[in-house]
Formats: C-alpha cells, structure tokens, sequence
C-alpha cells in the first residue's frame, strides 16, 4: 500500500511540467483618480479644459492579449451593461498588448468640449479576438458622472 | 500700360503656380492619411495574431510583445504630430509597420522554439513517470528477495548468542 502511494505521489510530480494550469481566466479595468489612485476623482470639469485620470488593464487570461480601452461620453439614459456596450462617441481610445499577468496603468488626458450635467463618462475594454480578426466587448466598463460647466 | 499689367498677370500666376506645386509636394509626400494609420493598425493585429499562435505552440513572446507595444506606440505618436510634423509622423509611422511585420515573421520561429522547449518537457515528464513505475514495479517483484540476500550478506558473520551466556 506504502509502495502504491508512494508510486503515485512521484508520478505526479514527474508529470506535472506537462499538466495546464487550471486557474480561472480574467482581464481587470480600473479607473484611477490623477493621483492614480480609487478616488480623487473629478465630479465637475470645465468644457474644453483638459483633465486627467489614469487607466489600469491587467491581463489574467493565460496568453497575451491585445486590449484596446474605450472613453465614450455619454448620459443619464445612455445604456452600458456586461453584454450591451454604450452607443455613445468615442473621445479616446488607448491600445496596449500584455502578456499573461501583466498589467499597465497609463494617463487619460480627456478634455469635453460640450457643458452640461450628468455627463457620463463610459469606459469600456475591448479585447482583440484573433479568430474574428476584430475587437470584441469584454463585458468590463466602468463610469464616471461629472459636470461639465462652461467657465 | 497694357503690357505692364499682361506682364503683372502673368508674374501673379507663375508664383501662384510655384506655390501650388511647393504646397502639392509637400503635404502627400510625407503627410500620414488615415488610410495608412489604418492599414499599420491592421499589420499590428496582425502580428498580435501571429505572437499569440507562438504562444500557444508554447513560445516564450515576451519580446514580441514588447516590441507590438512599441509599434502601437509609434502609431499613436504619428496621429499626433501628423498636423505639426508630417515627415516625421510618416517616419514613425514606417518604423510602426517595420516593427509589426518583423514581430509577423520572427514568431514562427518563437513557436518552433516553444513546440520543441515543450515536446523535450513532455519526453523527460513521461520518461521520468515511466521510471518511476519500472523501479516501483522491481521493488514489487523482487524488493523483499533482495531485502533478505542484502540482509543476510550483513549479518552473515553474526552470532546469536543466550543473554545471559
């Protein structure tokens, strides 16, 4: 029995170089205030002033992956869920590859041109599919409500 | 007077013709269309593609990577200058496509790499299993035979003696 357990226990250490990680597959989208950090964020803005965030891909899908992060302005009613990305224009859009666990903070200079209140901010990652040869909607986003006033 | 003012017109439109042809050199020459932009977009994807199929053949692409992030770099950067300084918008914008189908062609050889790192991984895995098993089954068949031949080559000068003799 000893001779069985042992037998099985140096097998499986023989084998496990070749055995696939079975870890759980993901990507991470983080909004960072100017101080890159979770707050400080601006809730009013001036229209045509720049401003500053940061943005944070991290990649956790067992390959590299191309990522390609979206900025939409949209409003109150514009729809944005895991599976519906927002039909809003796009302002900015930040393209960077990572390797498996490996991830990437980087500015967003924004600037919005129009005032108004309850502007909303979406952001949006997208990923690139190589059997499609196109970017698809990861499900992650993120928002940010601001102000915009004109002076 | 008459010749004086035909003399005049034709000065104006010479000189306007002159900076036609300067304004028409200059700008297609070295100015970056979006056609192009988009056409060095469609090179990195492209690359991308052939880095992740090395990757899955176990290639190790932490260069390639490196060098897609640099071309989308280089893009990125082209876009801005391109209104302030078109010749060196388009020279980026070269280097942007240089890179991305340098990284297409170098990453079969990353795969070829990574396929025969793995196959040489899967041999010593399974040839070290199958030794295991071999020795396992040995000390099975023949372990307590053995135990008892070694055994008694080592005591073979013993001599039981009574305790109290």
């Amino acid at each position: 029995m000893a001779l069985v357990l042992v037998t099985a226990l140096l097998v499986f250490a023989a084998i496990q170089p070749m055995l696939q990680g079975n870890q759980e597959r993901f990507s991470e989208l983080g909004v960072l205030g100017p101080a890159q950090t979770i707050g400080g964020y601006p809730t009013s803005v001036v229209a045509g002033s720049p401003f500053l965030l940061y943005g944070y891909i991290g990649n956790h899908e067992g390959t590299a992956s191309l990522y390609q992060l979206l900025v939409k302005v949209g409003n109150e009613s514009t729809v944005v869920t895991n599976s519906t990305y927002a039909r809003a224009p796009t302002i900015l859009s930040y393209t960077h590859v990572l390797g498996q666990n490996q991830s990437v903070t980087f500015p967003l200079n924004l600037t919005l041109s129009q005032p108004g209140s309850g502007i909303r901010l979406v952001f949006e990652l997208w990923t690139y599919d190589v059997t499609n040869a196109s970017y698809q909607y990861s499900g992650l986003w993120n928002q940010l409500f601001l102000n915009v006033t004109s002076h | 007077m008459v010749w004086s003012n035909k003399r005049a017109l034709w000065l104006v439109l010479a000189l306007a013709l002159v900076a036609m042809l300067a304004v028409g050199r200059a700008d297609p020459a070295s100015a970056v269309t979006p056609g192009e932009v988009t056409s060095a977009n469609d090179l990195i994807q492209s690359g991308f593609a052939s880095a992740h199929q090395a990757e899955r053949s176990g290639g190790n692409v932490t260069a390639l990577v490196a060098d897609l992030n640099e071309a989308i770099q280089l893009v990125q950067e082209a876009v801005v200058q391109n209104a302030t300084d078109p010749a060196g918008a388009a020279a980026d914008l070269g280097n942007a496509t240089h890179l991305a189908q340098a990284v297409a062609a170098e990453s079969p050889s990353f795969g070829r790499t990574g396929l025969a790192d793995r196959q040489a991984t899967e041999e010593t895995s399974i040839g070290a299993a199958v030794a295991v098993v071999s020795a396992a089954s040995l000390v099975y068949l023949f372990g307590e035979r053995v135990y008892l031949v070694v055994w008694l080559r080592l005591y073979k000068d013993y001599v039981v003696r009574p305790a109290d003799g």
